[in-house]
This record gives C-alpha cells, structure tokens and sequence, in this order.
C-alpha cells in the first residue's frame, strides 16, 4: 500500500514543474486504465484524481532513476485496491486452462473465414465489444493483460506494480488472453462476423 | 522443418511477442517464423490481437471535468494570508 505521505505537494517549482511536465502527461492512459479497471466511469474519475494526489504528495520522494510510468502506475493499481476493489462485483468464472493457446485462431480458421482474412474479422469487432471482454476477465488477469498488452510494461515492471511474482504474471497474462479469445469468439458469433 | 521445431517455438511465441525473450532465442525463433508459414501465420494473428487490444481500449476521451479537476487540485491557489 502507498502509504500517504505527510509532505504537503511540493513547493519546490522545479518539481512541480517535472510532475506537469511527466506525470500529467500520463493522464488519458491512466484514465482509461482506470475505466477498465472499475469499469465506471464516475469511479473512473475518483480514481484517477486519488492518483494524482498521491502521486503528487509523494512526487518529493520519488526517487531519480526510478521507472517513473510504472511508479504512477502503481499507485493507480494500490489506489483500486484499497478503495475500490470493495465495491465492485466480482466475476466468479476463473478462465480454464483447458482452452488452447491458439482458440480464437483455430476457431476463425474452422470457420468460413477467408484463408489469412483471420485478422480482418478482429478488426470488425466493436470497441466496446473488446472493452467489455477485457472488464470482464476477473481483476488479476484483466490488470495483467491491461499493463502489457495496453501499457505495453515489461513482465518485470507488472510484477512490481501488482507486487506479485514475474511467476504470476506470465501465468495470469497466459490464461487471461486465452479467456479473451474464447469472449471475443462468443462476440464475433453474436455479431455474425462469421458463418459456422 | 519437425514437428517438433513448430511446437518449441510455438510455445515461445507469447514470451516471443511480449518481448522478453533473451536475444539468442529470439533469433532462433525469428528464423524459423521466417520459414515456416504456419507458425508465422500464429504468430502474426497473435500479434495482432494484442494491437487490438491497444487499438480498441486505448482511446478513451478524458472528461474535461476530470482535466479541471486535477488542475485545481495541482494547481491551488495559493493565498497567503498574511
């Protein structure tokens, strides 16, 4: 947990002045790491301003050398923990390892998809449709897949900012993207992007 | 190309994409994608999926409430009553 630290936000202009110029920045990817995280737009924003001010407060101690991303990140990820985690509904299906690695291909191939039209049928999917698949992957996977698939962080900095072992997020990012290929199968049926 | 090669590198092709695999596995696997048709077919759908991800779920407009919000909240005025 970030602890909250005492210093007031810095007075110091040089660091307000880093914080806009880096930390501020961050802001429309934190956002919609925070959408999907609380899956809520009004949770969303408090979240989202909570991390800010955390950051910011804590900004004097940050220290030079230190992945700047991954720290803010990791207070987004704490701050949903510890105040928001409680509110929300929790999915109880946990993805099963049964499915193959490479379900939503073999699925698109067997199906009357066009030979190496596979990747075509991903892009008719609807934002909102691959939104909600990942919301849907219960927390640790959907935060895992989130940080390197969205954020792009290596394996090394997810194991920090979720404080779990590397161990556990190749775990998690193994069968939360298999899970999201068998809801992204399920939507492309629905909307009839193939015909069995 | 073996059987055996094509499920090696399959099973390497998230760590693969990801990019955390050392550089001489890396190559290795990078030379056989090259010609093999089938593995590359994987792991360019994979690949792919993961650009889906970042192409769909990254686009969110930030509220211009939230953008005031952090402003005043960064940004107090600072009265100085003396």
């Amino acid at each position: 947990m970030v602890a909250r630290s005492p210093v007031a936000p810095p007075d110091d202009p040089a660091l307000r002045e880093r914080f806009e110029r880096e930390v501020l920045p961050l802001l429309p990817n934190l956002y919609g790491a925070a959408l999907r995280m609380t899956r809520n737009p009004q949770d969303a924003e408090d979240l989202v301003q909570e991390t800010y001010l955390r950051a910011y407060r804590g900004f004097s101690g940050f220290r030079e050398g230190t992945n700047l991303r991954a720290w803010v990140y990791r207070i987004l990820t704490n701050t949903f923990i510890n105040s928001y985690r409680k509110k929300q509904r929790e999915p109880v299906t946990v993805p099963d390892d049964d499915t193959s690695d490479w379900y939503l291909y073999d699925k698109l191939g067997a199906s009357n998809v066009e030979a190496s039209a596979e990747s075509e049928v991903l892009e008719k999917i609807p934002d909102e449709d691959v939104q909600r698949a990942l919301e849907d992957l219960p927390e640790g996977f959907r935060m895992a897949v989130l940080l390197a698939d969205i954020e792009g962080f290596s394996y090394k900095e997810i194991a920090e900012i979720m404080d779990v072992p590397i161990g556990t997020v190749m775990s998690r990012l193994h069968r939360g993207r298999k899970a999201l290929q068998k809801a992204l199968w399920e939507t492309v049926r629905e909307r009839g992007l193939v015909t069995d | 190309m073996s059987p055996t090669d094509c499920e090696h590198v399959l099973k390497q092709i998230e760590l693969y994409l990801d990019g955390e695999l050392v550089a001489s596995m890396r190559v290795e696997i990078e030379q056989h994608l090259g010609g093999c048709d089938p593995c590359s077919g994987h792991a360019a759908f994979q690949g792919r999926l993961k650009e889906l991800l970042r192409s769909k779920c990254g686009c969110d407009q930030v509220p211009p409430e939230l953008v005031d919000r952090l402003r005043t909240l960064l940004d107090p005025p600072h009265a100085h009553p003396f």
